[in-house]
């Protein structure tokens, strides 16, 4: 079987029976005939032969990779940020902010390459930026650098800002379960006030793969 | 010619038997009435505002009407007080507030039958324009899967992802009840069911809705602007899969 997260900038495939860990692909690079299984994310309707939505391809995946009862798992992608809470092993609230909190891990990607920075070696800042989302928070990193800050300074205080919304969009919870890409980023990381457990870049895969098992034992 | 009277949220029942008794045409004003865009009350109203609201001063824009009832009381908002007040300026017609204080209930049986979500929710909204009580014989009452709680959305679409036997609670039920401004009837929930609780986005609704939301033990809040996203449908298709609540899918009737 096929399995795709499709993200709006990179797309995660895993071919179950291949023994190979999943693959990691620019999503603009999959070609238009490409079709999965079984699907989630970004288009994923058009481009499997079955989806299902991503809050509930993370939610199954929570399920798996972790064992508490109650926790609340933060997944921020290149688009938006989508989280789940359970308490008792059962989903009591969810959010998905397409919106307000649109282009976070796309914007923190491009400012990489526009200032040509190494997040791995940025300090993380004692303050940040108070911004709701990517696009709203890029007037402050060129405000501060016209200031006088340095282009790093700048973009770490937006990078916190950044984390410190998804926080407080996720209910402010003393421990945040993260999935994405920037589960690799430090500054990103290190900037939430919160105890983070990375969960990596797989776990929407994960929460296909349990679907598919669930559906499997039932036949 | 027949008089067209506008309404706007649920004006006294004996306003509207008054208008029955005059046979004029009635038009409700809170929802969409004419094929044009949102932004063209920008004029009028701020962007950032609800859109229930804001399709009502569209309606107005483009409708000849005779008089327009407006509830402003505790059975709608402050909004709507604040929405009287620019209608009499952009308008020459009689604008008359009301304060709907209605207590005598005529039953809710729609909200308890089974029915598809977004048709209870036609046949109920059709209903604010007329003085008859529900016939509960002909909607018997069903056993609940989910809960929607609120007001009508601006967006109809979102009531296709509830299963059919989905009751109805909040402001929705006072509706059907002819209660709008029964505080304690719009309070209730059911934590027997996995609910929805929604409000329009920049309603002063959505205080309640989120409050209650919390408290139930199984509840999503979700408010919504002019149209539901993709996120907001898919928060509510998880939801139901997640709380293990069967929705047959289906096309919109």
């Amino acid at each position: 079987m096929l399995l795709a997260d499709f993200g709006t900038s990179y797309s995660k495939i895993l071919q179950t029976d291949s023994g190979k860990d999943p693959a990691i692909v620019a999503t603009r690079d999959i070609g238009p005939d490409f079709c999965a299984d079984l699907a989630t994310g970004h288009n994923a309707a058009r481009r499997s032969a079955r989806s299902i939505n991503e809050l509930t391809a993370l939610a199954r995946g929570g399920e798996i990779l972790i064992e508490e009862d109650d926790f609340v798992l933060l997944d921020c992608g290149s688009r938006d940020i989508k989280f789940i809470r359970y308490h008792q092993g059962q989903v009591v609230d969810m959010g998905w902010n397409a919106e307000c909190g649109a282009s976070m891990g796309f914007t923190i990607e491009m400012l990489a390459t526009y200032y040509k920075l190494d997040y791995s070696e940025i300090a993380i800042p004692k303050t940040g930026f108070s911004i709701t989302c990517g696009v709203l928070g890029m007037s402050h990193i060129f405000d501060a650098v016209i200031s006088g800050a340095s282009e790093a300074e700048a973009v770490a205080k937006f990078v916190r800002g950044i984390a410190r919304n998804a926080y407080r969009f996720a209910g402010s919870p003393d421990r945040l379960y993260l999935s994405g890409g920037l589960c690799d980023n430090p500054l990103f990381t290190g900037s939430f006030p919160c105890n983070i457990v990375p969960l990596g870049r797989f776990v929407l895969l994960k929460g296909l793969l349990a679907t598919l098992e669930s559906e499997q034992n039932k036949e | 010619m027949k008089e067209k009277v506008g309404i706007v949220g649920i004006p006294p029942l004996e306003i509207i038997k008054e208008l029955h008794r005059k046979k004029v045409e009635i038009i409700d004003l809170d929802e969409p009435q004419v094929q044009a865009s949102l932004e063209l009350t920008a004029a009028h109203l701020p962007r950032v505002y609800c859109a229930i609201l804001r399709t009502v001063i569209l309606n107005a824009m483009h409708i000849e009407l005779d008089r327009i009832y407006i509830d402003v009381g505790p059975g709608k908002c402050d909004c709507a007080l604040h929405v009287s007040i620019i209608l009499k300026d952009m308008l020459s017609i009689p604008i008359i507030p009301t304060r709907n204080q209605d207590m005598e209930g005529l039953g809710f049986p729609l909200c308890r039958t089974r029915m598809p979500l977004l048709d209870k929710m036609l046949t109920i909204t059709k209903n604010v324009r007329s003085i008859n009580r529900d016939e509960g014989k002909k909607y018997p009452s069903c056993p609940p899967t989910a809960g929607f709680w609120g007001v009508p959305p601006r967006d109809f679409n979102l009531l296709t992802l509830f299963p059919d036997t989905t009751h109805i609670y909040g402001w929705t039920r006072c509706m059907e009840n002819k209660t709008p401004s029964d505080l304690s009837l719009e309070s209730q929930i059911n934590p027997g069911v996995p609910t929805v609780f929604f409000a329009q986005s920049f309603c002063a609704k959505t205080a309640l809705a989120r409050h209650l939301a919390d408290r139930h033990p199984r509840g999503l809040y979700l408010d919504c602007d002019v149209a539901a996203g993709s996120s907001a449908r898919a928060k509510i298709e998880a939801f139901f899969e997640l709380s293990g609540t069967p929705v047959l899918r289906k096309e919109k009737s």
